[in-house]
């Protein structure tokens, strides 16, 4: 299916949730409003239509003003793929999990946790994933600063650039 | 009481000094710390081609029998605290060879947020290898750097 | 005759003062830094987690109590091989020969039991249904 039809597909299912298709870039993206996305998940993979049974990425991006988590779908047994994208304000990140309907998500949100401080709400264990526990700050937003001491080291750079 | 470095320095106790240090420096088990890139060259200096075991160094799972301690590859913040418990659960007379330039001072990833820039930021190193990663004949020649200082130093004999 | 465990004596006495003197040597010539860290178990670098005493897996008390019971059987058959050829000049070879092997046939009749229960295996085989033979 093209990246039309399938669009067409999840306004038909869900018409609130699901947004626009942007076609401007290689892969046409979907966008889906952040309190929908869990009904979104769960239609992508079992419409028999679209059986989206891949979560091949799960990632977060830094916008100025708004964090978007991107979903890569990948359907092994129609052999088609999509791209989905979610856009939450960057001063309270918060959007479902996924990880009920594509068990591979559990980590990918931890690590959309980690390093960008997006909340799921409903993850089983959302932790760090790839920081120590007590790690202050998400490094993967613009605004981060880099910390000079960590847990007792001193970490400073002993030159100039 | 021990006698280490407690004798005054004779004929016979520099003489049962230098039997000891030969017996030091041709037995220096070091412990397996490969932690990244530099970890495959360490390998391949204890593998056939690049021997490391006909210097008698032996490669030790658990700091407590080791005495050499080889930190080979980056260093993360996440592990420096780790780095630092596994120096100090090694006996005396302990050296380490910091191999490759991310032990050395963080290196490539230098810039980055997780990483420690050096390793003798948590643990004193006797010998820095440079190199990304250093060839095996490096860590050889490194290896050989610390028996020369093993048997330059005083064992039984009080420091001058 | 008693004269001839003198050696045994000598030899007993040099091994023990042989081994002491080596860690006496060691206790006066090695380094003494004790260190905080030098006494907590080893846990790969983290802090120690719990105790460091583990229950061992009885699998291996069941090789050990066959390899027992199996060297000392080698170890009876030691002194039979040392005085055998002099029984065999003497005409009563088949004598000791028969009772060595029924001794090694006893013997195999237990390896031959431990065989067929299974306790060789590493990884006994449950049959099935759940009842282990």
């Amino acid at each position: 299916m093209k990246a039309e039809e399938i669009h067409q597909r999840l306004q038909a299912c869900l018409p609130d949730g699901v947004g626009d298709l942007h076609t401007e870039c290689t892969d046409p993206w979907i966008a889906v409003r952040p309190g929908a996305i869990a009904a979104v998940a769960r239609v992508c993979k079992e419409d028999p239509e679209l059986r989206f049974d891949f979560l091949s990425n799960l990632s977060g991006v830094d916008a100025k003003e708004s964090i978007l988590v991107v979903y890569h779908l990948y359907s092994y047994a129609l052999r088609h793929s999509a791209v989905l994208k979610v856009e939450v304000p960057k001063a309270e990140p918060a959007t479902q999990t996924v990880t009920p309907v594509w068990r591979g998500a559990n980590w990918f949100e931890r690590e959309a946790f980690d390093l960008f401080g997006v909340r799921f709400d409903g993850h089983p264990d959302l932790r760090r994933l790839l920081l120590p526990e007590d790690w202050e700050g998400h490094p993967l937003r613009k605004d981060y600063v880099f910390p000079t001491h960590y847990g007792g080291i001193d970490n400073t750079r002993d030159y100039n650039l | 009481m021990t006698l280490y470095n407690e004798l005054p320095a004779t004929f016979v106790t520099t003489n049962v000094d230098k039997l000891i240090n030969w017996g030091r420096a041709s037995s220096l088990w070091y412990l397996l710390f490969g932690l990244a890139c530099c970890g495959i060259e360490l390998m391949q200096t204890g593998g056939p081609r690049a021997d490391l075991d006909r210097f008698g160094s032996v490669p030790r799972a658990t700091p407590r029998q080791a005495d050499l301690m080889i930190v080979a590859g980056t260093v993360t913040l996440k592990m420096a605290s780790r780095v630092k418990l596994l120096y100090e659960q090694m006996p005396h007379p302990k050296y380490v060879i910091s191999m490759g330039s991310c032990a050395n001072c963080g290196g490539l990833f230098d810039l980055a947020y997780s990483v420690l820039r050096g390793v003798d930021k948590v643990i004193p190193v006797d010998l820095y290898v440079p190199g990304c990663p250093p060839r095996p004949e490096a860590l050889t020649e490194g290896v050989l750097e610390i028996q020369d200082k093993i048997h330059r130093e005083r064992y039984l004999t009080r420091n001058p | 005759m008693l004269f001839d465990f003198a050696n045994v004596l000598v030899f007993l006495a040099l091994a023990i003062a042989f081994a002491t003197a080596v860690m006496l040597a060691g206790r006066f010539i090695r380094p003494r830094i004790p260190e905080v860290h030098k006494d907590i178990p080893y846990e790969c670098g983290e802090k120690p987690v719990g105790n460091a005493w583990i229950q061992f897996n009885f699998r291996f008390y069941l090789v050990a109590i066959v390899f027992v019971i199996f060297d000392v059987e080698i170890a009876f058959m030691f002194p039979v091989a040392a005085v055998f050829r002099n029984w065999v000049e003497t005409g009563r070879g088949a004598l000791a020969l028969v009772e060595v092997l029924v001794f090694v046939l006893i013997l195999f009749v237990g390896l031959i039991y431990v065989w067929s229960k299974g306790d060789l295996r590493w990884n006994k085989a449950v049959a099935k249904g759940g009842m282990s033979s």
